[in-house]
């Protein structure tokens, strides 16, 4: 599998002081869909600029289809397409002047640059906004626009941090449905701490916490790692029958029960106890405390609860982590290979 | 291409800020008045010199220092980020795109209203008599002083590398330039002290483009003898009066002006105020 972006160790800390990215290793495969996943402040951003070469690591390399990146790094930079999270375009211009600059930058000769900037606007559907200046256009425009100077040159990776922070459901539709389609014929890193973004577009994915990658991998290999011990039944009724029906079920071993809303309930069944033979001893009670069942929902927010559940193991295993880290650098050190 | 993409953009962007515009008045305005005032009183060599002050001295080298401070300081750092370095743009180019064009604006504005000035000064008749002012001393002290707010520019881009903070950059700017000016100008350094440089045009624009020593120094001779005879006979009957101040202008004790140690005083820091810039701005993160 051809790597579009390698990193080893790499590291970034800000004057001895913040730890921004800590010994992250990650591999994007071509071609993929990647998700690179974490709270604010995980060090995703600073990631993302460290393969542009925006910023310089402290230790550690990252390669972008075998090149390694810098600050004058000219022929990585030809291959990416980058969208900021909050692209700060130069108010003044209007967008066929901002493309057509960006044209210049990456060295399009006059007769290839001039009609892609139409089509791209086109595919943008900012055709009809030619002649605002882009200090005039609202943020979904905006970030349309941002996308339309990532695919300038036709580059074979995208990277988009945060590119649908700030839009409204049709615009963030759009940009998803968008990139979809440019998953199709390139690599494609979308930064976000929005899990549904990642459920929807994503085949790949990084969880990032604290600087540090604690999952890289296909999206189901994550949701493979969630245990699958709890659904929520969808019924129909009123409170006081389902608050009885909740009484009931909580009386029965091994399931734990919670109202969610006036119309779910969500169960969890504990370790040991055999869920289709709870879930049919449940069910077994829905009708005689007059209440009608609509659906039953296993593993829903999947990706939500993995992402979690990631999280929460990360920062109780912190130390264990540590521990083998050190023991392992300890071993390499000493040539001796590990137990 | 993106060397000229970047300066087009930035020259472009520039002219249509109000700040630019706003000075490029403010300097028209501003020479037209000196010109006026000192119409009928001053000759042509320290006339322009007095237009050429405010470029040297004050106010607009605040203008051209915050100019160059700006791009790469503060939240414009971000957007020089997010719009040229994240492209197939070296750091170089981006650097140099950004200075240069901040360098042709300074120059355009100066320029724009500095020829005329000086040109209406040397050609127009004035009721003050003629004081030699030559053709290649006016070129002469024009590109002294557009090296000087090169050398502006090049040191505002410099603190805006090395501070990131524009007040900052402009405030250390500000409260290191004019002491050391005025220290510069207590030994009358031209070379170095734009006041001094200032305090020396006159001199440069009277001189020609090759000089006769013989003949300067009969000149000279004459000219002393002349003085001589001037003061003996006013002062004949007469009680003494002190010997009357030197405007600042007219000041004697740069004769010896050598154009060459005035363009090495200013040419050398800037080239090194950029290189410094370019080597700041390298290993800088965004």
């Amino acid at each position: 599998m051809t790597a579009a972006i390698r990193t080893e160790h790499l590291t970034k800390i800000y004057g001895n002081r913040l730890i921004a990215v800590n010994d992250m290793n990650l591999t994007v495969p071509e071609g993929a869909i990647f998700g690179l996943l974490g709270p604010n402040g995980a060090g995703k951003t600073t990631t993302l600029r460290l393969l542009l070469g925006l910023q310089r690591p402290t230790a550690g390399r990252a390669e972008v289809f075998g090149r390694p990146s810098g600050p004058n790094a000219v022929a990585v930079r030809r291959l990416i397409g980058y969208l900021p999270t909050h692209p700060n375009l130069p108010g003044n211009l209007r967008p066929v002047e901002y493309l057509d600059l960006l044209g210049k930058l990456c060295r399009l000769p006059r007769e290839e640059r001039k009609p892609r900037i139409a089509s791209l606007l086109r595919a943008v559907g900012l055709l009809g906004l030619t002649d605002q200046r882009i200090e005039n256009l609202s943020t979904g425009e905006t970030t349309r626009l941002g996308i339309a100077a990532s695919l300038v040159a036709d580059p074979p990776l995208l990277i988009w941090d945060e590119p649908t922070a700030g839009l409204d459901p049709a615009a963030r539709r759009f940009t998803l449905d968008l990139i979809r389609e440019m998953g199709k014929s390139r690599t494609v890193v979308v930064a976000t701490h929005i899990l549904g973004d990642i459920d929807h577009i994503c085949d790949h994915v990084g969880v990032v916490h604290e600087g540090q990658m604690i999952f890289c991998g296909p999206v189901r290999d994550m949701k493979r790692r969630l245990r699958r011990d709890d659904f929520s039944l969808e019924l129909e009724g009123n409170g006081d029958d389902l608050r009885r029906l909740a009484d009931q079920a909580g009386q029965v071993e091994g399931i734990a029960v919670r109202i969610q809303d006036e119309r779910t309930l969500t169960v969890e069944v504990c370790d040991g106890r055999p869920r289709a033979s709870a879930l049919a001893e449940l069910l077994q009670l829905v009708e005689p405390n007059h209440l009608t069942l609509q659906a039953v929902h296993s593993g829903q927010n999947e990706t939500e609860n993995a992402y979690l559940q990631l999280l929460q193991e990360d920062e109780a295993h912190g130390f264990q982590r540590f521990d083998f880290q050190t023991q392992r650098k300890v071993v390499a050190a000493e040539g001796n290979p590990p137990a | 291409m993106p060397l000229r993409a970047i300066l087009q953009h930035d020259l472009w962007g520039l002219y249509q800020s109000r700040m630019v515009r706003v000075w490029l008045a403010a300097t028209a305005l501003l020479a037209a008045l000196l010109m006026m005032t000192n119409w009928v009183k001053v000759p042509s060599a320290p006339l322009i010199a007095i237009v050429l002050f405010p470029y040297l001295v004050f106010p607009w080298f605040l203008v051209v220092m915050m100019l160059g401070v700006n791009p790469t300081s503060g939240s414009r750092a971000d957007a020089m980020a997010d719009g040229f370095l994240c492209r197939p743009v070296t750091r170089y180019e981006c650097l140099l795109g950004t200075w240069l064009a901040r360098l042709v604006l300074v120059w355009g504005v100066y320029l724009v209203v500095a020829v005329p000035a000086a040109a209406i000064i040397v050609f127009a008749k004035r009721p003050v008599p003629d004081d030699g002012v030559t053709f290649y001393g006016v070129i002469a002290a024009m590109g002294v002083v557009g090296l000087v707010l090169a050398l502006q520019v090049s040191l505002g881009f410099l603190m805006g590398t090395l501070l990131r903070r524009s007040l900052l950059a402009v405030a250390v700017l500000l409260l290191a330039w004019y002491p050391l000016n005025l220290v510069l100008h207590a030994f009358s350094l031209e070379e170095f002290s734009p006041i001094s440089l200032s305090q020396s045009l006159p001199t440069l624009l009277r001189q020609p483009w090759q000089e006769d020593p013989a003949a300067e120094t009969a000149k000279v001779g004459d000219l002393e003898a002349m003085q001589k005879t001037i003061e003996w006979i006013s002062s004949f009957g007469a009680p003494s009066k002190p010997p009357a101040k030197p405007g600042f202008f007219e000041q004697a004790e740069y004769e010896d002006f050598s154009l060459l140690s005035v363009l090495m005083g200013y040419g050398i820091p800037t080239l090194l105020s950029i290189a410094l810039a370019t080597v700041c701005f390298n290993v800088r993160d965004f």
